[in-house]
């Protein structure tokens, strides 16, 4: 019934506020990063600074031998963290979207996004508590005698994936909600009425319906994961490097804000690859124009 | 609603799956429980487990002047950021799923850039960017920072509602007369709502709680409660950032919900 | 009405005219009485809460200026991105490490001698001495924290930390972002090896730490030692005398090779438009009064010599020359140097 529209409709305008607070607020300041990212210094404060490829080339090059292992790092953490979030995330979507009592919804959701207001550093604290060798876990496990020795739960990527899971479930949950909530529950009914299980049900009527809110929120958390910095270096010990701890490195305590801009640009232009062919294969998978 | 919905069977499989819902809730608010703990827990430094119940951090958090200043700008640049996040990308996401722009795909990833960066070099590139222009550290240049990493959000989870959308029914409305800016007000908006509104969730949460950034373009006597209290954990562990983090917790919560009230996530039409 | 109106403006312009002409005459003292502002940076916490308390309202009055302090830390990354003749500090206040790097790029002033900040003729030879810009106002001594429950020996040395009973609970820092962290590993090339500038030795010796709980920042080897989560760590003074009188089963050690200073240092920006105020407040923060009350509420050692603390601060702080004398302050311009080498090389090392 659509009728093929090659030109913009009026609603194109609609694009115009985001665009113009893009440009003004994301694409000038870090335009400025990207070209300070080729000089020593900060050209207009150092008469001294001069055009160099160096940042890129310590990048490429890696004699340090921790760059290249850090771009792996920051994916590896990020397609797991994205993983995990959204076998946990799933079902509780799920069960806020079909709840039928209002205040059950009310709470269940002001359970979900609690984690998310905590505040960072108090997190990490409160993780410490809980997973550490003396923490509660370990104490547990240790008393019941499941183990001999204290788990290393912490200060290693699996502390890092679980904190990070944990800020990000609330994102993954509230994407995927508003995408169940929409499909119709009588085309479940419909397909259990025709002798379908609960479970066939799911897998073959709201699952792939709920694909859209599935891939939003991947994407969102995969994205956040790729470009968290604070949890990872408190939850990781030196276990784990990713870039943009590297890039926060730079920033306070190397000073040296033109390799931190190397990086960002490196990291950005990896990320937009990742995201622009993630949307494409998928849109292909399920079929839909513009699912991008 | 009809009548079927209403009788779920109580088996194994249900309860299977609530005591998955469970166990994964109990996940995401043992962090939270362990806050509540310090935050009570009379000890003035971190510990488990608790020796006694004690409000002293609390009192010290609504005593300090800092932290209640703090948090009442965090609460109003939360408020404004989210309006603006609310209007600016969904509009934006109106455009991106029906307004026909030509470079779609990769419009829509550059608007998610912004959450794709380390926060750290938002805030250093915003602040540089300030600085040259010599419009300094005004509150708005906050606003607005915090904006640009919250309308992504918007834009992505309306996005997310509108490409499950029936066009049937905005097509039955024209049909029956209805002219295109009544069927936009009066069905597409409600429809999408329950995407505006978990976006908006993201842009207070995202603003309230937002760090790396505040952290560049905050001026003294005027920072958020974030800021406050990563300077002041560096240098006290008592207490009192436990309690500050349990009553951002509350007001934050108390936002989200007379915004569920207002705007509402399950309020969508059914037909 | 309309006479009103003509009288109201007449009496305005009148008014007006005698502003202008007391304005023209007394331009001068109405320039003198606008209050100058100072811009600096202080930590947060207690620290920050005695500043703005006290001291900051106090010298604000004695000076006639408002005194505007940044919190919000990494403060050099700011100052790196203001301009040169308009900074966005007058006053950095931050470590001995972050202090050269600011002057390597120009950002803050080398040595400040007693001409321009009369106090510092009182102060310990440390707090001025050729491993200093700008000038130290305090320090914490960095040893060895540990715990008093554990039965173990109060260390004697900084070899006490790789005894083998201690493998899986002694702690340290992430070096690339903590100074603490930088210190330690010097101070193994002192220990180990021939310096503090041996590094070779100071990496076998890091490995051979290994297996060792690395943490952010001082507040998280805080908790460790209070949790138990480790036995000994490397720690400030400062970070353990604080829990003075709470009955903590932690103590703080100085080890005999000697303690490393983390020293606060007050700088001042080259393109300060209120140079005289800067001094100023350094001067102010050398007084002895100044300094007992800071020093005795977050347990930092003074600068001044002139300083007489409490008794039970004394007994536990670098109050004397003999006890000073322990002090060691490391080259952070060779180190800032090699900063980033060093930080890859121990990535490497201690990752897994």
């Amino acid at each position: 019934m659509a009728a093929i529209r090659s030109r913009p409709s009026p609603l194109a305008w609609l694009v115009a506020p985001a665009a113009l607070l893009f440009v003004l607020f994301f694409v000038l300041p870090f335009g400025v990063m990207a070209v300070m990212s080729f000089y020593s210094g900060n050209p207009v404060t150092n008469p001294n600074a001069f055009a160099t490829t160096r940042h890129y080339e310590r990048f490429v090059f890696d004699t340090a031998g921790i760059y290249h292992e850090a771009l792996w790092s920051t994916l590896r953490i990020g397609l797991v963290t994205t993983v995990v979030s959204l076998l946990i995330g799933y079902p509780l979507a799920h069960w806020m979207a079909r709840m039928q009592s209002r205040l059950g919804h009310a709470l269940v959701l002001m359970a979900v996004i609690a984690p998310m207001l905590t505040g960072i550093v108090v997190r990490t604290f409160a993780w410490m508590t809980i997973l550490q060798d003396r923490g509660v876990i370990n104490t547990l496990l240790i008393q019941w005698g499941v183990t001999d020795g204290p788990l290393p739960l912490m200060y290693n990527e699996f502390g890092t994936i679980v904190a990070l899971v944990h800020i990000y479930v609330p994102f993954m949950v509230l994407t995927l909600t508003g995408v169940i909530g929409r499909i119709d529950e009588r085309l479940e009914q419909a397909a259990r009425s025709l002798g379908a299980g609960r479970l066939r049900a799911f897998a073959e009527v709201t699952l792939p319906l709920s694909l859209p809110g599935i891939l939003a929120g991947s994407l969102l958390v995969f994205a956040l994961s790729i470009s968290a910095y604070v949890t990872p270096s408190l939850m990781g010990g030196t276990d784990v490097l990713t870039l943009p701890m590297l890039i926060a490195q730079q920033v306070g305590t190397s000073f040296n804000p033109n390799f931190a801009g190397a990086l960002g640009v490196i990291l950005l232009l990896v990320s937009l690859v990742i995201v622009v062919a993630y949307n494409r294969i998928l849109a292909r998978l399920s079929g839909e124009q513009g699912m991008a | 609603m009809s009548a079927a919905l209403n009788k779920r069977p109580f088996d194994g499989g249900r309860a299977a799956y609530l005591a998955l819902n469970a166990l994964l809730l109990a996940f995401l608010m043992l962090p939270i429980a362990i806050v509540l703990v310090f935050a009570l827990n009379p000890t003035p430094y971190i510990s488990f487990p608790p020796v006694g119940v004690s409000l002293r951090w609390f009192a010290k958090f609504f005593a300090g002047t800092e932290f209640m200043a703090a948090l009442w700008l965090s609460l109003w640049v939360a408020s404004v950021v989210l309006v603006l996040s609310i209007l600016i990308g969904g509009a934006c996401a109106l455009a991106l799923a029906r307004g026909n722009l030509p470079g779609r795909t990769f419009l829509t990833a550059f608007f998610m850039s912004p959450l794709m960066l380390p926060a750290i070099l938002t805030g250093l590139a915003l602040f540089q960017a300030y600085l040259l222009s010599g419009i300094g550290r005004p509150v708005w240049g906050l606003i607005l920072a915090h904006t640009l990493v919250a309308v992504p959000y918007v834009i992505r989870t309306t996005l997310a509602v509108l490409y499950n959308f029936d066009r049937r029914i905005e097509e039955a409305a024209a049909v029956l007369g209805a002219s295109p800016a009544r069927v936009f007000f009066e069905i597409t908006l409600p429809l999408i709502r329950p995407g505006v509104f978990a976006g908006g969730v993201f842009a207070f949460i995202v603003s309230f709680d937002q760090f790396p950034v505040s952290l560049f373009l905050v001026v003294p006597k005027g920072e958020t409660l974030p800021v406050v209290l990563f300077n002041y954990m560096k240098f006290d562990l008592d207490g009192a950032i436990a309690a500050a983090s349990m009553v951002s917790i509350l007001l934050a919560l108390s936002v989200v919900l007379v915004l569920e009230r207002l705007i509402g996530l399950k309020a969508y039409v059914k037909l | 009405m309309i006479s009103r109106h003509t009288i109201s403006r007449r009496r305005a312009l009148r008014t007006g005219a005698g502003l202008a002409a007391a304005a023209a005459v007394g331009a001068p003292s109405i320039l003198h009485a606008q209050p100058r502002t100072l811009k600096i940076t202080t930590w947060g916490g207690k620290w920050g809460e005695v500043m703005k308390a006290t001291v900051l309202p106090a010298f604000e009055k004695e000076f006639k200026c408002t005194v505007s302090a940044d919190q919000a830390f990494p403060f050099v990354p700011k100052l790196q991105a203001s301009a040169k003749n308009d900074p966005i500090y007058d006053v950095l206040h931050t470590n001995s490490n972050e202090q050269w790097n600011s002057f390597t790029e120009g950002l803050v002033m080398g040595k400040i001698t007693a001409k321009e900040v009369p106090n510092v003729a009182d102060v310990y030879p440390w707090a001025a001495s050729d491993k200093i810009v700008g000038v130290a106002i305090f320090t914490s001594a960095i040893g060895l924290g540990f715990r008093t429950d554990k039965g173990l020996a109060k260390p004697a040395s900084w070899k006490d930390l790789a005894d083998p009973k201690l493998a899986g609970s002694r702690g340290g820092y992430i070096i690339p972002v903590n100074s603490l962290g930088q210190c330690h590993l010097m101070m193994l090339g002192k220990v180990y090896g021939k310096g503090l500038t041996d590094l070779d030795a100071a990496y076998k010796a890091l490995e051979a730490l290994k297996p060792i709980k690395l943490v952010d920042f001082t507040g998280q080897m805080e908790k460790m030692l209070l949790s138990g989560e480790v036995s000994m760590g490397v720690i400030h003074d400062s970070g353990v005398f604080r829990y003075d009188g709470q009955n903590q089963p932690v103590d703080f050690a100085s080890p005999s090779e000697g303690v490393l200073a983390l020293e606060q240092v007050l700088n001042v920006t080259p393109g300060s438009k209120v140079k005289d105020l800067a001094f100023g407040y350094i001067d102010y923060m050398l007084r002895p009064d100044v300094q007992k009350l800071l020093a005795e509420a977050v347990w930092y050692s003074p600068a001044n010599k002139k300083v007489k603390l409490d008794a039970k601060y004394d007994a536990k702080l670098l109050t004397t020359e003999a006890k000073v004398a322990t002090l060691i302050q490391p080259d952070w311009k060779w180190y800032n140097a090699r900063k980033e080498d060093i930080d890859a090389r121990v990535t490497r090392i201690l990752k897994g």
